[in-house]
């Protein structure tokens, strides 16, 4: 019983470097930045809770009420402009550029937790506000930004630890937080993958196709399409194996870097062929940040720093 | 610098590790339960009622207001309140929102929706699809007319405006191939006109 609890204590806290995380808090940079540039001209309109405003902040805070008063929100923002005097749109604009400067912060790694919890909380409030028009995009990225903020920073890449602060890598705890990530993305991949297999469309090709044609992920010219209609069912079917085995074949030295190619080379054709880009980038971030770097692939000389410092630890 | 972490400070993270965990399992099981019980997927019927009792049962637990309110916000928080089954089982119905547009010499004009980037037009999409799914015929309504307002904003000289929202019916590969191009069905028509307020 001792050994079981030792081992899932070594599982659950390996020992790891910072290049996962350093990987992950320049993605979710980048991520923010283009998040905050792609709905540049749409903000106030998507947004706001003027006539002109699509999303209806105040109708979807009202249905986040019946959830919880407590869940962050935009009209906190705009409410503690308003006692100062400072008009909606104001604060709004306010926001994006804030958003802006922390996607900047963490591509940089200055002020890196402050960004990563501004960034956070920010996002966080904008898609809640905005939930009638928010998407699994903003889904991940809420995820990505929770971990990054709780996770040990500043990471050895960062400026912050070059010039403001010393250096403390816990990697053991660095190791527990990319396990959560790692983790989390199983059960993401498991229970897309197991809905996607009960339904009949993703064995026979049809949802492929559907997914493919229907507007406004209708990149593609069906006319292309069509001629390459032999690969729907394949690619149909792949995709079901490749998310519900993820959570198994990511694990296994030999089988993962070719699993991770693939879901990659997934998340790249949805972005390329149903124009999600933003969706796509933050797939890539999240998984290569999990079971890229130390993973599918190693510095020279990391695994024998691992294997070295793992052995210490056992005998002490 | 590799630290071993201490026992206790190790406990509170395998707690935490182990009730995150088991949030993200029971909600990606409940959607899941809730598609079987719902017929979606290809399981057979005798799952289909099975499914039915453990949704309800899922359902039953219900704690006291505040604890409830403070679990939701750590799902909402963590990004873990809604499961991940995106365009499952099955890929939906895609909707449109046309705008009749009446002025006042009689002439009549066509829109969609505003909006400028592709970013917020998968957005859009969004709030379509939230239209479309929704049972209820108030929030429907109030969801129409928050986009008709965006679209007068647009066009300030209109008197009156129809919304007239419909699904779009993808072809099969087959239909395609013999020249259908989907069509629109016609789901839901709103008439809305300018209040005018008196001298």
């Amino acid at each position: 019983m001792r050994g079981v609890k030792e081992r899932f204590a070594a599982f659950l806290f390996p020992a790891e470097t910072a290049d996962w995380i350093g990987f992950l808090r320049i993605g979710l940079g980048a991520q923010l930045l283009l998040y905050a540039l792609s709905l540049k001209s749409d903000w106030l309109h998507l947004f706001g809770s003027r006539a002109a405003a699509i999303a209806s902040g105040p109708l979807a805070e009202g249905l986040l009420n019946t959830q919880s008063q407590w869940i962050p929100r935009l009209n906190w923002l705009v409410a503690l402009g308003g006692a100062l005097g400072v008009a909606e749109g104001t604060v709004l604009a306010f926001i994006w550029y804030i958003l802006l400067v922390a996607g900047c912060g963490l591509l940089i790694g200055l002020f890196g937790r402050t960004c990563a919890i501004t960034g956070w909380l920010l996002h966080l409030c904008v898609a809640k506000s905005g939930g009638l028009v928010s998407y699994g995009v903003d889904n991940f990225m809420t995820i990505g930004l929770f971990y990054l903020m709780l996770s040990p920073l500043p990471d050895r890449y960062s400026l912050d630890a070059r010039w403001r602060e010393r250096l403390r890598e816990d990697r053991h705890l660095l190791g527990f937080f990319r396990r959560v990530l790692q983790i989390h993305l199983c059960l993401i991949y498991f229970f897309g993958g197991l809905t996607k297999s009960l339904g009949a469309g993703w064995w026979d090709g049809t949802n492929f196709w559907r997914a493919l044609i229907r507007p406004p992920f209708n990149v593609i010219d069906p006319e292309v399409l069509v001629r390459w209609k032999f690969i729907f069912p394949a690619a149909g079917i792949a995709i079901c194996v490749l998310e519900t085995g993820y959570a198994f074949f990511i694990w296994h030295n030999s089988t993962r870097l070719p699993w991770l190619a693939a879901i990659l080379a997934m998340h790249i054709g949805i972005g390329l062929a149903m124009g999600m880009y933003l969706f796509a980038l933050v797939m890539i971030v999240l998984n290569v940040a999990a079971f890229g770097p130390g993973h599918a692939w190693s510095r020279r000389g990391e695994e024998d720093v691992d294997l070295a410092e793992d052995l210490a630890l056992n005998s002490t | 610098m590799a630290s071993w972490l201490k026992p206790k400070r190790r406990r509170i993270y395998l707690a935490c590790f182990v009730a995150h965990f088991l949030v993200i399992v029971t909600v990606s099981c409940r959607e899941s339960v809730w598609l079987v019980a719902r017929g979606l997927t290809l399981l057979p019927s005798p799952l289909r009622s099975y499914s039915e009792r453990i949704e309800t049962r899922l359902l039953s637990i219900a704690p006291s207001n505040a604890v409830r309110s403070s679990f939701l916000t750590y799902l909402h928080a963590a990004g873990i309140e809604r499961a991940y089954g995106y365009f499952a089982p099955n890929v939906p119905a895609s909707y449109r929102l046309v705008f009749e547009l009446h002025y006042p010499d009689g002439q009549t004009e066509y829109a969609l929706p505003l909006v400028t980037s592709a970013a917020a037009n998968l957005r859009l999409a969004s709030l379509l699809d939230e239209i479309g799914r929704t049972r209820h015929g108030g929030l429907r309504e109030y969801l129409v007319k928050m986009l008709a307002a965006s679209v007068w904003n647009a066009h300030p000289e209109v008197t009156t405006m129809r919304a007239i929202f419909e699904s779009l019916k993808l072809p099969t590969v087959a239909e395609f191939e013999a020249g259908e191009r989907g069509t629109y069905d016609f789901l839901y028509v709103y008439d809305f006109s300018r209040r005018v307020d008196p001298p």
